[in-house]
């Protein structure tokens, strides 16, 4: 199908459900449970942000919000299932950079496009990592990081989580914004790439805050920078990247809700309001602060400008690297 | 002492009531299967894994263990009363187990086979908790380069180990490791052999290929056998042992435990091995071999406590280099992933009340079973009256919800039954499909070290040779390569395992 194709055929289908079922349905939304995916396995992050929300959203719209794990293929399994869904508010989808910025330039062949399938609803949170590297590097801060690397071209290696993933592009940002070459060593998951910067195996991984956090404050591993545009609450004596030497430099993971392409605005703008809400009450932040995430909010349009962003900074950084998997 | 703070945390953990419920859990169902014939260790824990989903971590793994050393004592139970394994591990306990009972010692049998194992339990539970510290700081000194040398050297073993034909063996182990290619490449991020299929970027699901090569497998394959379990002859009276068999029987259970417990740490090893060894060391030491096979109680008490002990101590492994050297301890490895927990020497220190919990819940356990089951032996014998035609469909009913709870998705289901299928395939054939689930979890650990030691060498293969440890074991590996080259002690090899047949 041609592009101008795909648009008509998005047009098309969001007049047919603008014209019919939806204006009346948005009446009485919500008049049954809502379905909450969340592509992703339970007990990790991207699930307990979910969770902590349906409990508080489900009390704000007066249904029952059900959170329903649909974890594969890096994320794109669940969130396909969203894209395919009946749009009538019924089943909405929680997810994260990876599936909605990452995805599109990393897979060659993806089942649903982020822009035709997908409307924005809100931007749930962010999420901070943390630049943490092995103890005996014989660096203190991000310039004698940097200074380092170009001292000797790829001789330092940085772990990540696995090809592709928001860990290992942040690396390769890292490492475009400040021309210098690392080399990859990939990981399943940081828990056995934790162990290994701990050892010396590898030297630098940027991690999620939460998880880094323990070690450091053991003394196994050196804080070197958050990734943020501010410093975290979590670690106020660390710097971020930013106002390190790589001025502009940011790398968050966003949280946030999709509704499927053809969702009636007045139904989104209901329950956008309502999350807005639960954002606000100070114990869901508490609950997000302990995951090293920051509650955001906004309106849709916002989320999408966001998501547009983030969108092209990481398609840039995929093609840069060549993580792109075919 | 750092020890006993341990043992204590380990304690308050496993005596929480939540733990002790499943603690029981977990061994009551493993006596149960232990029981009856033809569903082993193995097929139970798959079918169990996806229901410890909502559990916690450590509740999950305690039970899991339970049912793997409940399963040492049922097991027993089944050999001593009707002549027929519950498990392949208690299979020698027929030869003389049986010839006790029939002598009018069946209570004498049981009993030692009880106590023998709570004794080895006791002692293996010390070991567990004193040699994996110094273990995992060991193994903490392992880069890439080691960890696939290990891995070699485990596969290795795991062939040497192997029961049945060495050729089938192989054939097994490299067909589990074709398996374990599926998915998503680590360091490319392409994907293998997923035809199109996006479930499949992920790999072949370890609980699939565990519940449907064993689970499925054994019941599909128990149905078409026929049911005749009706020997039970012998009445149990007076689980008492006299002084005189005691004193007969307790050299044995320290042999047994003493060898169960060095057995258990072997790739490869574990239960099963360390009760057909023990009962050839029992035969070796005897003064009078000639006893064996006609109710001596040697026969009994040492392979009882061997196996026990080998299925407590092959934990040491997976706990402290997250590595698992049995099919039992393959699946734990997935209990542990479902929980997001990568097993590996990190474990200790970073849950250490999963790791203490678990050591202490063995023990726990095995005061458990002891107090629990001499009683209960009726009742267990109760339950191999319930017709197979019934009971199996149930589990089968079960396990399939279970597969599809784990991500919600009934492409799992379709995929445990297309390896139940070959499961029963390769029962026709004869393969042990043991050596297939170790390739297939060990496979994909294997091809990542391996690459992983190759980008830190930037492309040096020379690291596996130069680092001392790594060395080390792939001469090792190199040895146990000769060994099953060398036809004299291929036969010798036949010789050990022809025990069981």
């Amino acid at each position: 199908m041609t592009a101008a194709l795909r648009l008509l055929a998005a047009v098309a289908m969001a007049a047919a459900a603008a014209l019919g079922a939806a204006p009346a349905a948005a009446q009485t939304y919500p008049s049954k449970p809502i379905r909450l995916v969340v592509p992703f396995p339970p007990s990790g992050a991207t699930d307990i942000v979910a969770r902590t929300l349906a409990q508080k959203l489900g009390d704000a719209l007066g249904t029952s919000i059900v959170v329903d794990n649909r974890p594969g293929a890096g994320g794109t399994i669940g969130s396909d299932i969203v894209a395919k869904a009946a749009p009538d508010g019924y089943t909405l989808l929680l997810s994260t950079t990876s599936t909605h910025s990452i995805a599109p330039s990393l897979y060659a062949k993806l089942p649903y496009s982020v822009e035709r399938d997908f409307v924005p609803v809100i931007h749930v949170a962010d999420a901070t990592n943390i630049l943490v590297v092995t103890p005996s590097l014989p660096a203190a801060n991000v310039r004698e990081l940097i200074a380092l690397a170009k001292a000797k071209p790829g001789a330092l290696n940085y772990a990540s989580s696995g090809n592709g993933t928001i860990v290992h592009l942040t690396a390769e940002l890292f490492a475009s914004s400040a021309g210098i070459k690392l080399t990859h060593v990939p990981y399943k998951g940081t828990a056995l790439a934790l162990t290994d910067l701990m050892t010396g195996q590898v030297s630098i991984l940027f991690d999620n805050i939460v998880s880094a956090l323990p070690h450091v404050r053991d003394g196994k591993l050196k804080a070197l920078a958050v990734t943020s545009a501010r410093r975290s609450p979590l670690v106020p004596e660390v710097p971020t990247v930013s106002e390190s030497g790589l001025p502009g430099f940011v790398s968050d993971t966003y949280f946030g809700v999709f509704a499927p392409a053809a969702t009636s605005p007045e139904v989104i703008a209901r329950i956008n309001a309502a999350i807005n809400k639960v954002l606000a009450a100070p114990d869901y932040q508490e609950r997000l602060a302990t995951l090293g995430a920051q509650a955001a909010g906004g309106t849709p349009e916002q989320f999408a400008a966001i998501v547009r962003s983030e969108t092209a900074k990481w398609s840039r950084v995929v093609k840069e690297s060549g993580a792109s998997a075919e | 002492m750092d020890l006993l703070n341990h043992l204590a945390l380990g304690f308050g953990v496993a005596l929480a009531p939540v733990n002790l419920m499943y603690a029981l859990i977990g061994a009551l169902l493993g006596t149960l299967i232990g029981v009856l014939p033809g569903i082993g260790p193995v097929a139970t824990i798959a079918m169990l894994l996806p229901t410890t989903y909502a559990l916690q971590p450590e509740s999950a793994l305690i039970m899991l263990a339970g049912i793997y050393y409940g399963a040492q004592y049922g097991g027993s139970t089944t050999s001593i009363l009707i002549n027929m394994p519950g498990e392949t591990s208690s299979a020698v306990t027929c030869l003389d187990g049986h010839q006790m009972a029939l002598q009018g010692q069946a209570g004498a049998a049981l009993a030692i086979a009880a106590l023998g194992s709570f004794f080895a339990g006791c002692v293996a539970t010390v070991f567990v908790a004193a040699f994996s510290p110094p273990l995992s700081e060991l193994a903490l000194k392992f880069g890439a380069a080691e960890y696939f040398s290990l891995m070699v050297l485990g596969l290795l073993g795991a062939v040497v180990l192997a029961h049945g034909s060495l050729l089938k063996a192989i054939a097994m182990i490299v067909f589990g490791l074709l398996l374990g290619i599926v998915g998503t490449d680590v360091n490319s991020g392409v994907t293998r052999f997923a035809f199109g299929i996006p479930e499949l970027s992920d790999g072949i699901g370890v609980v699939s290929v565990a519940m449907g090569l064993f689970g499925f497998a054994e019941i599909i394959t128990n149905l078409e056998g026929k049911e005749k379990r009706d020997i039970v002859a012998a009445k149990v009276k007076g689980l008492w042992i006299s002084k005189a068999q005691f004193r007969a029987a307790w050299p044995a259970v320290l042999r047994g435990t003493g060898l169960g417990s060095v057995l258990g740490l072997l790739p490869g090893g574990g239960a099963m091995l360390a009760s057909f060894a023990s009962y050839a060391l029992e035969k070796k030491v005897a003064k009078d071999p000639s006893r064996f096979g006609k109710g001596a109680i040697q026969g009994v008490a040492g392979p009882e406590s061997a196996n026990n002990a080998g299925a407590q101590t092959s934990f040491i492994p997976l706990l402290t280099l997250g590595i698992p050297e049995n099919a039992v301890m393959a699946l734990m490895v997935g209990a542990m992933t479902i929980h997001n927990i990568q097993p590996g020497p990190q474990v200790m220190t970073s849950n250490p009340t999963l790791f203490w919990g678990l050591v202490a819940s063995m023990w726990v356990g095995n005061l458990m079973l002891v107090v629990l089951n001499l009683p209960l032996i009726g009742m267990w014998i109760k339950l191999l009256q319930v017709p197979y035609r019934i009971l199996y469909p149930a589990i089968l009913l079960f396990c399939a919800i279970g597969v599809y709870t784990i991500s919600n998705a009934t492409f799992d289901v379709i995929q445990t039954a297309a390896m139940g299928f070959l499961g029963v395939v390769f029962v026709k054939l004869e393969c042990e499909p043991a050596p297939l689930l170790l390739g297939f979890v060990l496979g994909p650990m294997m091809e990542e070290n391996l690459r992983r030691a190759l980008l830190l060498s930037r492309g040096d293969p020379t690291v596996f040779v130069t680092r001392p440890l790594s060395l080390v074991m792939l001469l090792m590996a190199a040895s146990l390569l000769l060994l099953i080259v060398i036809p004299n002690i291929r036969r010798r090899r036949a010789d050990v395992f022809a025990e069981e047949a």
